[in-house]
């Protein structure tokens, strides 16, 4: 059908009965950090109307790969909460299995601009899983809406 | 996977999952044979039986009519732990601390708002911040008064001009879960919630004026305050972004937790501690705290909803009587007594989507319910109806006084997207009769009829069981949603 090598998807959303489940890829588990914090952003809102306008950096730490994970996007979220901070980019800037160091760059969001997607309460823990698959990177996280 | 959990039907509405392999009791799920095809199509059932294995369990795993897959417990989960081996999980309450629902009645007959349902709708969306990241520009806290707000719960609000005393004699627990510590909640969730008080929130959470449409049983309703064709009001709303911190916050100690304490867990999000031990009472300390401030966040809401009833239709509140009937939690953990094999025990009963439902007579039952039990609240989609219910003995007897909360998804958000694609629900919902404004269309889209089971469906399972007792049956005439 897709002649040649497909594209691999950044993410996908994964249907879920009450809530959303998120399928990451990356070549690196840097990149799939990045991506991660993308696919989040395009569950709330459309991240292509967003602008570069300001930039935050970011430090989280977890016990392991997984739960640093579930630890970035809730950091996300948290911004988001606080300062209505939505991020369209992101760069990882350090990374190992129990801290990371990010930039995000986005704007904060604005009803008049901004399409309203769907609120996210939190990344959960639930079915959550990092891997690597010959040499690429895949998350699976499900987030409670 | 779900085919592999094993059922036997006890009757019309229980059916149980066996105990097997590291479950230390039973499930027994509260469904109609025609629900059953379609919880078992997810994995809720693995759920019920991965919350059976874990330590000091009391009575079954069980869950409510309205079950559907949750993390960790299911939604619709019911488990009661007690004091001694038992644990607590932050996952067994959800993200959203105290989710609940209140309903006020009126003076008002349908009739008298003949034509004023759009006014109503978009005063109320005006003077009640919502949607995706909703905040309040006038209201910002300070810390101190922050923990007030933790500590007291419904009482600040009540305190500071929102509403009045009687109030707090119509919601569960006096609108202040006792115990809370706000010096357990991080920064992190104070940030998120010191604008957010007085705000509904997105997703499924909503301001709904409605009527009575149909009164099951004239004695209970008329004790209740409620006759047909009454106008009533819903408020559904939680604790907002700081119940969600607190939550994930604490999911992280308990994760050490289980593996400090020994406990072997199914599934990562089930992550518990003991009761017993310092990570337990910290829990419930900040989850009460949590909770208080979901209290007193329905409470301010609720304070304007009658100053926007009284805006548009011009009246006072006496000629309004906009009462509360009564506030119930949905999602929470309480210690509470109950009958063990004929003794008296102190729980802790985990409620993930499931509702108190005392019975008349309880000393937790509210003074103006002793007769009745304890209402109960179900709302449904913002299309159907809601209903009003009261507790009872037999509830109390066997499922720790506990029912069910809602309808329950049975599509996803995505179906529910599609299936709205092309059509303008907001036109569709009007041509019924029922106004509806929303802060974004994707939440409107989402929720739409069709993504939920009929509520009507989940209630008649309740009351069939006798776990609950109809009353009346409330008909949506203008929604606000998130």
């Amino acid at each position: 059908m897709n002649p040649g090598r497909p594209r691999r998807k950044k993410y996908r959303q994964l249907s879920h009965t009450a809530d959303l489940g998120l399928r990451i890829r990356g070549a690196t588990p840097e990149e799939l950090f990045e991506n991660a914090g993308a696919a989040l952003t395009a569950v709330l809102t459309d991240r292509r109307r967003l602008r570069r306008q300001k930039v935050e950096e970011i430090e989280v730490e977890a016990p392991d790969l997984e739960a640093l994970l579930v630890a970035w996007l809730n950091r996300l979220l948290y911004l988001y909460d606080v300062d209505a901070f939505l991020g369209r980019e992101f760069q990882i800037l350090e990374l190992n299995p129990q801290s990371l160091k990010a930039r995000a760059t986005g704007e904060t969001y604005d009803p008049e601009r901004h399409l309203a997607g769907t609120a996210v309460k939190a990344a959960t823990y639930h079915h959550l899983e990092v891997k690597n698959r010959n040499g690429r990177w895949e998350a699976t996280v499900i987030l409670d809406l | 996977m779900a085919d592999k959990v094993k059922l036997r039907q006890l009757d019309d509405y229980r059916w149980e999952i066996p105990r097997e392999g590291k479950m230390r009791t039973r499930g027994l799920v509260f469904a109609s044979g025609k629900m059953l095809a379609k919880i078992q199509e997810d994995q809720s059932l693995q759920q019920v039986a991965n919350v059976a294995t874990l330590p000091g369990i009391e009575g079954p795993s069980m869950a409510m009519p309205d079950i559907h897959w949750g993390y960790g417990f299911p939604i619709g989960g019911v488990a009661a732990f007690n004091l001694e081996e038992g644990v607590v999980s932050p996952g067994g309450v959800g993200y959203d601390i105290n989710c609940g629902v209140r309903l006020l009645r009126t003076h008002l007959a349908r009739r008298e708002v003949d034509g004023r349902i759009e006014e109503l709708v978009n005063t109320l969306f005006r003077n009640i911040p919502s949607g995706l990241g909703s905040r309040r520009k006038d209201l910002k806290l300070t810390i101190p008064t922050l923990h007030e707000v933790m500590r007291y719960g419904a009482g600040w609000a009540v305190k500071n001009g929102y509403g009045h005393q009687g109030d707090l004699e119509h919601i569960e627990a006096q609108g202040r879960i006792p115990g809370a510590d706000p010096e357990l909640v991080s920064d992190f969730a104070m940030d998120r919630g010191k604008d957010q008080l007085g705000t509904l929130g997105s997703g499924n959470h909503f301001v709904e004026v409605g009527y009575v449409l149909e009164v099951f049983d004239e004695k209970l309703a008329g004790a209740l305050g409620l006759f047909k064709d009454q106008v009533t009001v819903i408020v559904h709303t939680g604790s907002r972004g700081l119940g969600h911190q607190v939550c994930d916050d604490y999911i992280k100690v308990m994760l050490k937790a289980a593996a400090k304490y020994g406990i072997e867990l199914p599934d990562r999000q089930l992550c518990c501690a003991p009761l017993s031990s310092p990570e337990g009472k910290r829990y419930l300390a900040a989850m009460a705290a949590a909770a208080n401030f979901a209290f007193a966040n329905r409470q301010m809401i609720t304070h304007w909803v009658r100053e926007s009833f009284e805006q548009v239709l011009q009246m006072g509140p006496k000629d309004l009587g906009l009462e509360l009937i009564y506030d119930v939690a949905h999602n929470i953990a309480k210690i509470e007594e109950h009958v063990v094999n004929g003794k008296k025990k102190k729980l802790c009963v985990h409620r993930k989507g499931a509702t108190r439902a005392f019975p008349p007579g309880h000393p937790e039952t509210p003074a103006a319910y002793q007769k009745t039990g304890q209402p109960v609240l179900i709302p449904g989609d913002m299309g159907r109806y809601s209903f009003v219910l009261v507790g009872t003995e037999q509830a109390l007897t066997e499922t720790f006084g506990s029912t069910c909360h809602g309808a329950g998804r049975e599509m996803s958000r995505h179906a529910a997207l599609k299936m709205a694609r092309g059509r303008s629900i907001v036109q569709e919902l009007k041509a019924k009769g029922i106004i509806v404004r929303g802060a974004g269309r994707a939440t409107i889209d989402e929720e739409i009829s069709e993504a939920y089971k009929d509520v009507e469906s989940v209630v008649e399972v309740a009351h069939g069981a006798g776990i609950s007792k109809k009353v009346a049956k409330l008909k949506p005439l203008g929604v606000i949603k998130g």
